[in-house]
């Protein structure tokens, strides 16, 4: 168990004569046992990161510890630290046992009936001793899955890399495998970084998160912070599904002003907001609520266009104007409780409250006002 | 060694200042240099030189020399530092019973000697002949082979086993067969053309057919391999091409041509390298036709002469210069291909 | 094909339509295993009409077609006979360096394969000695021969370091297939480095940085991970340089140089087979040919699949 700290940790490739930067400055500090999600669309440099930290990449410039000492020129083999990859990359000759067996094998004294006994436990801990005889390719993939984690856990290293573990699984395996590496990760309390693109698995299973976009990141907080005070508009995007609304507005006076509406604002929010004056008005389309009728200036008139019902929730998609082109006016996404009747072409009334809104610099897309994190989650413990 | 080592060292030193950072390392060292007992600095520069390589190289660099450059040293000797040697040899006199060549007096005595020797020019006039001339035929062949395989053909894996066995053989034991089958009197090739009232030829005296009977037992060997690598090539191209082609109202034959042939470039430079290669090495076939170093008259080719001059006329340098002569024309075609494999990444 | 037919050809019936390309595609299937049948036929003649004529007597030869089975007055084995004693010693030659030479040359292929794919170090600089080593395939060998001839004759004095050896009652012609042994290894590294090194670009680049996390070392790595897996691609390139190393007559001829050598190889032997000064014994000739081919032949005949892998990499 360690900690384990990038500094300014940067990675570029050559490609003929260009240089691609795929890591770019990033600091991360990671506490002892603490589970970090890093999160970003494809090609952020998540995995490239982790490569580094795993020693499979060389660092470019930047320096990289485990527990203090700085591992920047020591070989994988040595850093102790525990992989486990998208592909499982189980050794198809061996069985499950040799596969388990190997890491403590190469990278340990141990003698043989001592790795045998900690195969036995981790299978037992996992559910698969009766698979400790049959080859990979005899397994099924949530079962290759287990074998995987648990040729990592036997080996009890300092850190526990996983990247993307739960990609090749289907959709229920998926949700079940959440839960339990989360267990595992618990009571192991192994210091571990997860790399995923799934931002389901960012917010369920992390102490933090840290959210990388073209190689630089982002935010580093927990879940429930990133989510409600996004540090700028690239992470108040990238969590939420459907994402955040987002409109293009200019600040006069106590209003913002955007295309087809003006929303006004009180001083509090105002004084957030400094000389900026390119503003993006963001909103969840949770937090907008449908009312009976328009009373306050933070309600607007709109048209349904589309319906999406989701089963306990209804997504649905509004317009301003309602003679307006369907394909090119600004739309609003709001969800709304399942059992709220409405159907295209409906007029309703729709409420953005104040304490729910968000406002980023239109040029930097530097969060400058966020809702109260308090406000938001009243009942969640915010630990 | 631990003397050049640490010059080695020190000159690489300036540049990597980090290397203070560097663990002394227990894992392989290579280069480990085994005069003395080594004393602790020692050690130390040998680790950082070992990581200052790994840096320069690339992190696996000093570990894994341990594989490749053993057998690429003893490869590089053998093939390149025999070259060279080759092309000092050629420079020299080098002839008889002599030892040694003498490389105190090194001229290009034995290229001009070739030049002017009709032989020779014959010979080189032949090899390209040869080249060319198998290169294209057994491609064609080849080619069409695997199109008419490759239309989903029952006992396809029969066909492709019998138009490869003869690949499978060695140059002396096919040089036997044709022999026959090129016999004057009782061989199947002036029977055949008997039956449409030609002939009988000599098809291995006649000076003006020989080389082309020899270019067309040649092809009989190899057209199955070209074959094999035209396949490998159509199984690569996806399904929808030769169905969007039909779809378009492409004739059978166009499709081919306008659809399928040209996605087959990479197959055909490959496998046209290769064949190449074998017809420069035809000299087992030749020396075995003729069982002794002179081939039929008109079928000499640069190969046979060069072993024909060092080893049965002792004119070591002659045939060395020959053998120079013959490698250029190798490294013309190699060249280009191998830069053109690594442009593509393919290496 | 059908799909070729314009759709609006509103005469025909449907069952028309269909009944006629029917007709055509077998007309076309026909001619199409025709045209193969009559390949087949060209391929395998020569090699046919080799074994028949092995059978003949000497007026059998000349009285029969050159590709007809010998009469039962024109059959004999007496050519067989001959041939197989005077190559069965030329055989035992033979295997004794081409087995060793393919069993070192594919180890060592795998170890060069290993070394030049699995690690990483910097792209560029493998190129170069990839290239090297690839160029080293297609070497035309006559450039080394003179070469080749004063370094075993001068530089390498193996007959003295093996004096041991001959004091035991070996014939010292014996350092020839030493010295074969040694050349095949040398002139086989590019080949099967090339053909591993294809085989180990397929391996999963997660799996052996899966074992490197698990602390193996490279040469571990190799040891339980990549050689375990190589076992189809050892059988690829024992098979296809078996072939080669078997069939190549130029070394033989070099090193070894005279057929009447105790340890003379079964080519040399049979490239003078046959011929004398009344002419050539072209059932003798034939029957040393198959006899010689027979352990190539055998290889292809139960490991086609992997010989053609061979070739077409």
């Amino acid at each position: 168990m360690a900690t384990l700290e990038l500094d300014s940790i940067t990675k570029t490739f050559q490609d003929g004569d260009e240089e691609i930067v795929a890591v770019d400055d990033v600091s991360l500090s990671i506490d002892d046992g603490e589970f970090l999600v890093v999160v970003g669309p494809s090609g952020c440099g998540k995995s490239t990161t982790l490569r580094m930290v795993a020693g499979l990449e060389t660092i470019t410039s930047g320096t990289l510890s485990i527990d203090n000492r700085v591992v920047n020129h020591v070989k994988s083999q040595d850093r102790d630290i525990a992989m486990v990859f998208q592909s499982y990359a189980l050794y198809p000759h061996m069985s499950v046992r040799q596969n388990m067996s190997f890491g403590l094998e190469e990278s340990t004294d141990l003698p043989d009936d001592e790795i045998n006994r900690m195969v036995s436990e981790t299978g037992e801990m996992l559910g698969i001793s009766d698979l400790l005889d049959r080859k990979p390719s005899d397994l099924s993939g949530g079962q290759q899955q287990r074998v995987a984690l648990g040729r990592a856990i036997v080996r009890d290293p300092e850190v526990f890399l996983m990247d993307e573990p739960l990609s090749n699984l289907d959709a229920k395996l998926r949700a079940e495998m959440r839960t339990e590496l989360q267990r595992l990760q618990n009571d192991l309390g192994v210091t571990t970084v997860y790399v995923t693109h799934d931002q389901t698995e960012a917010m369920t299973m992390g102490d933090r998160i840290a959210i990388l976009d073209g190689g630089e990141l982002q935010q580093i907080a927990s879940p429930l912070k990133c989510y409600h005070e996004p540090a700028n508009q690239f992470v108040a995007s990238f969590l939420g599904e459907p994402s955040m609304n987002f409109f293009d507005v200019a600040l006069d006076g106590d209003r913002l002003v955007g295309d087809v509406f003006e929303y006004p604002i009180d001083d509090e929010v105002r004084a957030d907001l400094g000389e900026a004056t390119d503003l993006v008005l963001g909103i969840r389309p949770e937090a907008i609520k449908l009312v009976e009728s328009k009373s306050d200036a933070h309600e607007f008139e709109m048209t349904v266009d589309v319906v999406e019902p989701m089963g306990d929730e209804n997504t649905v998609y509004l317009h301003f104007d309602p003679d307006a082109d369907p394909e090119s006016a600004e739309t609003l996404v709001a969800t709304i409780d399942g059992f709220t009747r409405v159907s295209e072409g409906d007029s309703v009334v729709a409420r953005i409250p104040q304490d729910a809104i968000h406002i980023f610099d239109g040029l930097t897309g530097e969060a400058l006002h966020n809702r109260s994190m308090e406000d938001a989650a009243d009942q969640v413990d915010l630990a | 060694m631990l003397d050049f080592y640490r010059r080695l060292y020190r000159t690489i030193r300036p540049s990597s200042g980090d290397g203070d950072e560097v663990r002394a390392d227990g894992g392989v060292v290579s280069d480990g240099p085994a005069t003395g007992p080594p004393t602790e600095p020692d050690r130390d520069a040998t680790a950082r030189l070992k990581a200052a390589l790994d840096r320069r190289f690339g992190s696996d660099f000093m570990e894994s020399s341990i594989f490749w450059l053993p057998p690429f040293l003893l490869m590089g000797l053998f093939v390149y530092g025999a070259v060279i040697w080759n092309l000092l040899i050629s420079l020299t006199d080098y002839q008889r019973f002599e030892n040694a060549p003498d490389y105190s007096d090194l001229d290009f005595e034995m290229y001009t000697r070739a030049l002017a020797d009709s032989g020779f020019i014959d010979a080189a006039v032949n090899t390209l002949i040869l080249l060319i001339a198998f290169t294209a035929g057994t491609l064609a062949v080849g080619l069409v082979l695997a199109i008419l395989i490759d239309r989903g053909i029952r006992f396809e894996n029969s066909f492709r086993t019998i138009y490869l066995l003869p690949m499978s053989l060695s140059f002396v034991v096919t040089a036997q067969f044709w022999l026959w089958i090129y016999n004057y009197n009782n061989g199947i090739a002036n029977s055949v053309i008997g039956t449409f009232g030609l002939g009988p030829v000599s098809w291995l005296g006649n000076q003006d057919i020989v080389l082309y009977a020899v270019i067309f037992a040649l092809m009989w060997q190899f057209s199955g391999y070209a074959m094999v690598v035209y396949l490998a090539g159509l199984r690569a191209i996806p399904r929808e091409h030769y169905e969007a082609a039909k779809v378009d109202g492409a004739s059978t034959l166009k499709m081919y041509w306008r659809v399928i042939i040209p996605q087959l470039k990479g197959a055909t430079i490959s496998a046209a390298v290769v064949l190449m290669v074998f017809g420069m090495k035809a000299f087992d076939f030749l020396y075995s036709l003729s069982g002794g170093y002179r081939p039929p008259n008109g079928a000499d080719i640069l190969a046979t002469k060069m072993v024909r001059e060092a080893y049965a006329n002792l004119n070591w340098a002659y045939g060395s210069a020959i053998a120079i002569v013959l490698f250029g024309m190798a490294l013309s075609v190699i060249g280009p291909y191998l830069v053109y494999e690594y442009r593509r990444d393919n290496l | 094909m059908s799909d070729s037919e314009p759709r609006t050809d509103g005469g025909a019936t449907t069952i028309g339509r269909l009944r006629r390309n029917l007709d055509r595609m077998t007309v076309e299937g026909a001619g199409l295993y025709v045209v193969l049948v009559f390949a087949a036929a060209f391929y395998l003649v020569p090699i046919e009409s080799g074994l028949v004529t092995s059978f003949k007597t000497g007026t059998a030869i000349i009285q029969t077609a050159p590709f007809a089975p010998p009469g039962p007055s024109g059959l004999t084995f007496e050519k067989w006979q001959t041939a197989i004693d005077t190559l069965l010693r030329g055989m035992g030659n033979s295997l004794l360096y081409a087995v060793p030479a393919t069993v070192i040359s594919a180890f060592v292929g795998s170890i060069t394969a290993y070394g030049l794919t699995i690690p990483t170090w910097k792209k560029s600089y493998k190129a170069v000695v990839l290239m090297l080593i690839i160029a080293g395939i297609f070497i035309p060998y006559q450039a080394v021969l003179v070469p080749l001839t004063q370094f075993w004759s001068q530089w390498a004095q193996l007959d003295q370091v093996l004096s041991f050896v001959w004091a035991l009652g070996i014939d010292d012609d014996y350092v020839g297939i030493v010295e074969l042994v040694i050349t095949h290894v040398a002139y086989g590294i590019p080949i099967c480095t090339l053909l591993f090194r294809t085989y180990y670009k397929t391996m999963s680049d997660e799996m052996i940085e899966s074992a490197r996390l698990d602390g193996a070392t490279l040469r571990r790595v190799y040891r339980r991970i990549v050689l375990p897996l190589s076992g189809p691609m050892f059988a690829v390139v024992l098979i296809y340089q078996f072939t080669q190393i078997w069939n190549d007559l130029l070394f033989t001829l070099v090193i070894v140089s005279t057929e009447s050598s105790p340890a003379a190889p079964v080519v040399l032997i049979l490239a003078g087979l046959g011929s004398s000064l009344e002419g050539q014994d072209f059932a003798l000739r034939m029957a040393g040919a198959f006899f010689a081919a027979l352990p190539t032949l055998a290889v292809y005949i139960f490991f086609g699949e992997e010989f053609a892998e061979g070739v077409a990499a």
